[in-house]
């Protein structure tokens, strides 16, 4: 798939040189992985503040991202127009988003 | 709208994902897909609950 | 150097537990410590613990937005643990933290 191969291109090309490599590129991709899906489970139900592109910032209560992290759903979402109750934002919008423990 | 841009891993032919991330994350592939599967029900299932809008309409960042 | 989002497991990894400057779009930065880099998005998050504020905040840069990241100063095996604690609180109770 295409995800994949944007991926692994590293793995991809020196796959049958060194296994050794692979192992431990492996289980560096594994913990960092690990480590973006912990965070995003933890901002699950958080107040978040978004800071968008155009300098736009907006608040929203953190519902789930998919997977290739191209989408955030939220809900409650403060806009400067009013609050939408239920909304998605594309990540690519997105520049950061912060919450506090 | 058309947030199935990119497509869950249970549209996804099974084996070939299974293979793609034994070869991206090695022996941890079954945890992390574990991970990925549960994350991505949760945002399929919330959208088909609320029906969430993309905000903004238009993306600001084309 | 190559591009933020094209760099390998091996590379992100050596900014994690690092106190560091994210640059990016728009000239915007952050700081706080790393403690992870998503190798899906290349997103980098970030942990502070502001002296104004009682409780850490947590802040992740989508990959596509990420312009450059400098080290500032180098984290300790402590620093790890308690970045750690925050996000893996099994992992707090084997340490006894």
């Amino acid at each position: 798939s295409p995800r994949f191969i944007a991926l692994c291109p590293t793995t991809l090309s020196s796959s049958s040189s060194s296994g050794a490599v692979d192992e431990e590129e492996q289980r560096l991709r594994s913990d960092l992985r690990e480590r973006f899906l912990r965070t995003l489970l933890l901002m699950t139900d958080k107040q978040v503040e978004f800071n968008m592109h155009e300098k736009v910032r907006v608040r929203a209560r953190f519902g789930a991202s998919d997977i290739d992290v191209l989408n955030f759903q939220v809900s409650g979402l403060e806009t400067p127009l009013g609050v939408q109750k239920e909304a998605l934002l594309r990540c690519q919008d997105v520049i950061s988003c912060s919450f506090e423990l | 709208g058309s947030w199935r841009s990119s497509l869950p891993p249970s549209e996804r032919p099974g084996e070939r994902r299974t293979a793609e991330m034994k070869k991206l994350y090695g022996k941890d592939a079954a945890k992390i897909q574990g991970m990925e599967t549960a994350m991505q029900l949760t945002f399929d299932r919330n959208c088909d609950k609320k029906q969430p809008k993309y905000w903004p309409v238009i993306p600001l960042n084309l | 150097m190559l591009q933020w989002r094209d760099r390998s497991p091996q590379q992100w990894q050596e900014f994690v537990n690092q106190e560091v400057c994210v640059t990016a779009h728009d000239q915007q930065s952050f700081e706080g410590r790393v403690f992870t880099v998503d190798p899906v998005s290349a997103s980098v998050v970030l942990v502070s613990f502001p002296e104004t504020k009682l409780r850490p905040s947590v802040r992740v840069i989508l990959g596509h937005a990420v312009t450059d990241v400098q080290i500032l100063a180098s984290g300790t095996p402590d620093s790890e643990s308690r970045m750690k604690s925050l996000f893996l609180p099994d992992t707090a109770q084997v340490l006894g933290a």
